[in-house]
């Protein structure tokens, strides 16, 4: 067991952890943060995805050893209040999932894509969520969503209403 | 009629309530749940698809720190009842039932067989722990095949059966078959393969059991279709009264037909829990998943059909195999509905079927979502076989088949009425939306420049419920029950034994409560998922939008009558002058007269006037006059004959489910069928290898399809024809799973038919396109 620190949604959290722990099951586990979703182990589906420095990261294939000192955000992080973000407003206004399962993956692979790719069209968003795997919605429903929030973040707040 | 407010919710893309905890991350899905003193389960599995267990060695396992016990087949044999599975009880339709032990004993059955579960302080612990169980394994022949099944001399997969077929190898025919053969111009024969695939939803299975000692209560959290089923099959294996279990269920993540009743591993995790006294998760991981939890499909047909040289397809004679792999639980079902489906909205006069079940040494076959669907991929690939032979083009050759709306209704051959089909609208609705003559000049000009576009149509039906038998009887589908209650506070609370998956009840279900009873959407809550709380109930085979639909409007006036009744004493007017609008109760044109329905809850619970304290009531509904949902789509493909892959450049759906309640949720459930067609015919394929060693365990080997492969799809809704005063929702959770397979296939035979390609199978990745090509190319380039 090794004791580490993670900053996980902007506080630092202390635990320990076996080397062979997974970050996902760290956080899930030793963390209660439960909105991260184990959905294949190896690193195929996205249900996992966890913002680690800013890029998106499977957590079922990093080990939580290596988190250590490092920043962390979960789908917990994205509204501390326990509400929806904007992006997460737009997908609900977008009806783009069913049972919610992939969903924290997708909100955390689009945050990050749409933070660095603001005006990125349907063909990039497709492409950026193609290691995502919904099994569903058939997928327009989430894209619809994502556009929706990269349109509504140019119109500036209130923009679009 | 219903009074209709302005004002509906119904019909209106109401967003949905699941929404804010399921984005948030704040579902509560099985592997959240957290028990104090929980222990965690693994499975030792079988490496073999066949052989004899000759002894468990668990002593290395049970002295591992961290692991508190395993449980072999045998000892969980002497702990629970051996009996048929109570789902082959239910589905089997006739077929043998096996004798099984919970987990195996004197043999396995498929390559990832459970042979004992290790129960430790962790899950990590758990599997360390399986790598300790030593079993010594004698191979038998494996049977891998339902050709290699249906011999004689195959070595039985239950030697209690003796037999590897299970299922009746029984003909019925309906109308005169052999008058309408020797009658025809022409009779063609195929032999049409559906290849096995699977549900993979993005959850597995899993469950926590929690036994507790001092009441006797076993207490099971669990990922199902149906916290009763589940309760049903756990108390029947374990031999308590089901009363003294119960089943909890919050979030699924997904399930497509798998989560029915409870698995081996569940079971005998619920039986662990009670031997143990402590709680025990166990949570299935994509491996077992896509290894062990079951598959679907894999059928095989032969084909003749009686045609006239017009293009009238007057008769099938079809013998269907099917290949139910070990541990068999859907048995005889799903040929006895493929039997009763196959003539479709056709008017076809003769049908000749008999099917053949077998057992193999593979996964299970189970429901997976429109577990029929194989009667419209025949029927709709037949009829392209038989255009493409007589030179008519896909629409017409349907359009010339597809029975009349008459009064009274067109009868399919095997005996249900088309009331109200709307077929022929919906074939002529996508072939205009997609300008079929301009297609085809397309198709040409791009064909000369060696671009081999296709166009494919298909069609389907579904009882779903289908229309009450015209000699009067009960509804398809039983009677759905509901229980509702006003409570003090104002809230309307329906208590339905749907568990929900992905199908958004909690919000369909409230939009038809709060018009009916007329409070706003939100003064509605939804209960689903507790064998203690809500009635016996099921989602699955597309029946919660008629049937609780159904319920929940009926029991909706039900309970507004009582309250009406009780209101009616406390304004002091006639309750036939009352009204429930936006939650209040007024006197009919006398706003000044309201009194909130919390009021009326709470003056009733008073007891001071003396009426039932409680308002509360049962209902139950048979499905009224059902209907069936049907629906045409066509799929436009580009298929490159140099790499074998398959673009789809445009899918357009033209969809009756009769009102719909939502709109946005009913799309999503189209859409999401499709995609799954999708995957089942470009990608997805559930492959053992000849000594039945799975060849499908990982998503780099099931591939599913991703956002990169499903188009943008278009739906259309069509106006239905109504058969009921007040319910004409009708299910639509499995129609673009059953109709998009041959929607697509036809679509690539379309563009290949330069190629002279036949195509007579249903799973199309690029190599197999490859060779289709190449196998009838004979050496020469495509004709013009």
């Amino acid at each position: 067991m090794t004791d580490i620190t993670v900053r996980v949604n902007g506080a630092a959290r202390t635990a320990s952890a076996e080397a062979r722990k997974t970050l996902a099951d760290f956080l899930r586990d030793d963390l209660d943060l439960t909105g991260t979703h184990v959905g294949c182990e190896h690193g195929v589906c996205g249900a996992c995805t966890v913002i680690v420095d800013g890029r998106p990261v499977r957590s079922c294939l990093m080990l939580a050893v290596q988190a250590a000192g490092h920043e962390v955000t979960t789908i917990e992080g994205l509204a501390p209040d326990g509400g929806l973000g904007p992006l997460q407003e737009a997908m609900r206004d977008s009806h783009s999932f069913q049972c919610g399962f992939c969903t924290p993956g997708f909100v955390m692979q689009a945050t990050a894509f749409l933070s660095a790719h603001p005006d990125a069209g349907e063909r990039e968003i497709r492409e950026a969520l193609s290691g995502n795997i919904c099994r569903c919605t058939g997928y327009q429903s989430i894209i619809d969503g994502v556009l929706l929030a990269a349109q509504r973040a140019k119109a500036g707040p209130g923009g679009d209403q | 009629m219903t009074q209709i407010a302005a004002e509906r919710y119904t019909g209106a893309s109401v967003k949905r309530s699941e929404d804010p905890r399921i984005l948030a991350g704040a579902g509560r899905y099985i592997d959240d749940v957290k028990l104090p003193g929980m222990l965690h389960a693994a499975f030792v599995r079988s490496p073999l698809a066949h052989g004899r267990v000759l002894a468990v060695d668990a002593s290395a396992a049970r002295s591992l720190p961290g692991v508190v016990a395993v449980l072999t087949g045998t000892d969980l044999d002497a702990i629970t009842v051996r009996g048929p599975d109570p789902l082959l009880a239910m589905m089997g339709a006739g077929a043998s039932a096996p004798d099984y032990s919970l987990l195996a004993t004197d043999a396995v059955r498929l390559v990832g067989d459970p042979v004992a579960v290790v129960v430790a302080e962790s899950r990590y612990l758990a599997e360390d722990g399986c790598e300790l169980v030593e079993v010594d394994y004698e191979d038998l022949p494996p049977v891998t095949s339902a050709v290699a099944a249906l011999d004689p001399g195959s070595h039985p997969v239950f030697a209690s059966l003796g037999s590897n077929v299970i299922g009746p190898r029984k003909r019925d025919e309906f109308g005169d078959v052999a008058g309408t053969f020797a009658a025809a111009d022409r009779i063609a024969e195929f032999h049409i393969d559906v290849h096995r695939h699977q549900n993979v939803p993005m959850e597995g299975r899993g469950c926590v059991a929690s036994y507790d000692p001092g009441s006797g209560v076993l207490t099971v959290h669990a990922a199902t279709q149906s916290v009763h089923v589940t309760r049903m099959g756990i108390a029947t294996c374990l031999g308590m009264e089901p009363g003294q279990v119960r089943v909890l269920a919050g979030d699924i993540g997904g399930s497509f037909g798998l989560k029915i009743g409870a698995s081996r591993e569940e079971l005998a995790v619920a039986a662990a829990s009670r031997a143990l006294g402590r709680p025990v998760k166990w949570i299935e991981d994509r491996s077992e998943n896509l290894t062990v939890s079951g598959q679907a499909r894999e059928e095989s047909f032969d084909v003749r059909a009686a045609v006239s040289d017009d293009g009238d397809l007057l008769g099938l004679d079809v013998s269907m195999v099917i290949d139910t792999g070990a541990y068999p639980v859907m048995g005889g079902m799903v040929p006895m509905i493929i039997e009763m489906m196959l003539p479709g909205p056709y008017k076809m006069a003769a049908l000749g079927f008999e099917s053949t079940a077998v057992t193999t040494n593979k996964a299970s076959y189970i429901a997976y979502r429109g577990p029929w669907a194989s009667e419209t991929f025949v029927r709709e690939r037949v009829l392209d076989l038989l255009a493409r032979d007589l030179g008519l083009d896909p629409l017409e050759i349907r359009l010339r088949n597809v029975a009349p709306r008459t009064s009274p209704p067109a009868m399919m051959i095997t005996g249900r009425p088309l009331t109200g089909v709307t077929t022929r609208e919906s074939l002529e609705r996508v072939a205009q939306i997609v300008d079929l003559p301009a297609f085809r000049r397309r198709q040409a000009q791009e064909r000369a420049r060696g671009r081999y576009l296709g166009i494919g149509l298909a069609t389907f039906i579904e009882a779903a419920p289908g229309p009450r038998a015209p000699q009067g009887g009960g509804g398809l589908m039983g009677l759905e029950s509901m229980r509702l209650r006003l409570s003090e506070d104002g809230i309307l609370t329906l208590f339905t034994g749907q568990m929900p998956h992905g199908q958004s009840h909690q919000t369909t279900l409230a939009q038809i409560a709060a018009d009916e009873f007329g409070v706003p959407f939100e003064q509605v809550r939804v209960v689903v998922g507790d064998s203690d709380v809500v009635p016996f109930g099921l989602t699955g085979g597309s029946r919660s939008a008629t049937m609780t639909g159904g319920v929940t409007l009926h029991g909706a006036r039900q309970l507004k009558a009582k309250v009406l009744d009780v209101a009616a004493l406390l304004i002091e007017a006639s309750a036939r002058d009352l009204e429930i609008t936006d939650g209040q109760v007024i006197v009919r044109g006398d706003p000044d007269s309201a009194i909130p329905v919390a009021e009326v809850a709470r003056q009733a619970a008073s007891g001071q006037l003396g009426v039932d304290p409680g308002l509360e009531v049962e209902a139950s509904f048979d499905g009224g006059e059902g209907g069936w949902s049907g629906g045409s789509h066509c799929a436009i493909v580009e298929v490159d004959v140099e790499t074998g892959i398959v673009t789809i450049e445009r899918y357009v759906a033209a969809e009756d489910c009769g009102a719909l309640i939502n709109p946005a949720i009913v799309e999503g459930q189209i859409r999401g069928g499709i995609a799954q067609g999708i995957g089942a015919v470009l990608l997805e394929r559930s492959a053992y290898d000849q000594d039945g060693n799975y060849q499908s365990a990982t998503f780099m080997d099931y591939l599913l399809p991703t956002a990169c492969e499903i188009p943008r799809i278009e739906i259309e809704h069509l106006e239905t024809v109504p058969l009921d005063a007040d319910v004409n929702f009708r299910g639509v959770g499995e129609g673009g799973m059953i109709v998009a397979p041959p929607t697509l296939v036809n679509a690539i035979e379309d563009a290949l038919a330069p190629f002279g390609v036949r195509i007579y199978e249903q799973h199309l990745p690029p190599a197999r396109i490859l060779e289709l090509i190449a196998k009838h190319a004979e050496g020469e380039g495509p004709a013009s």
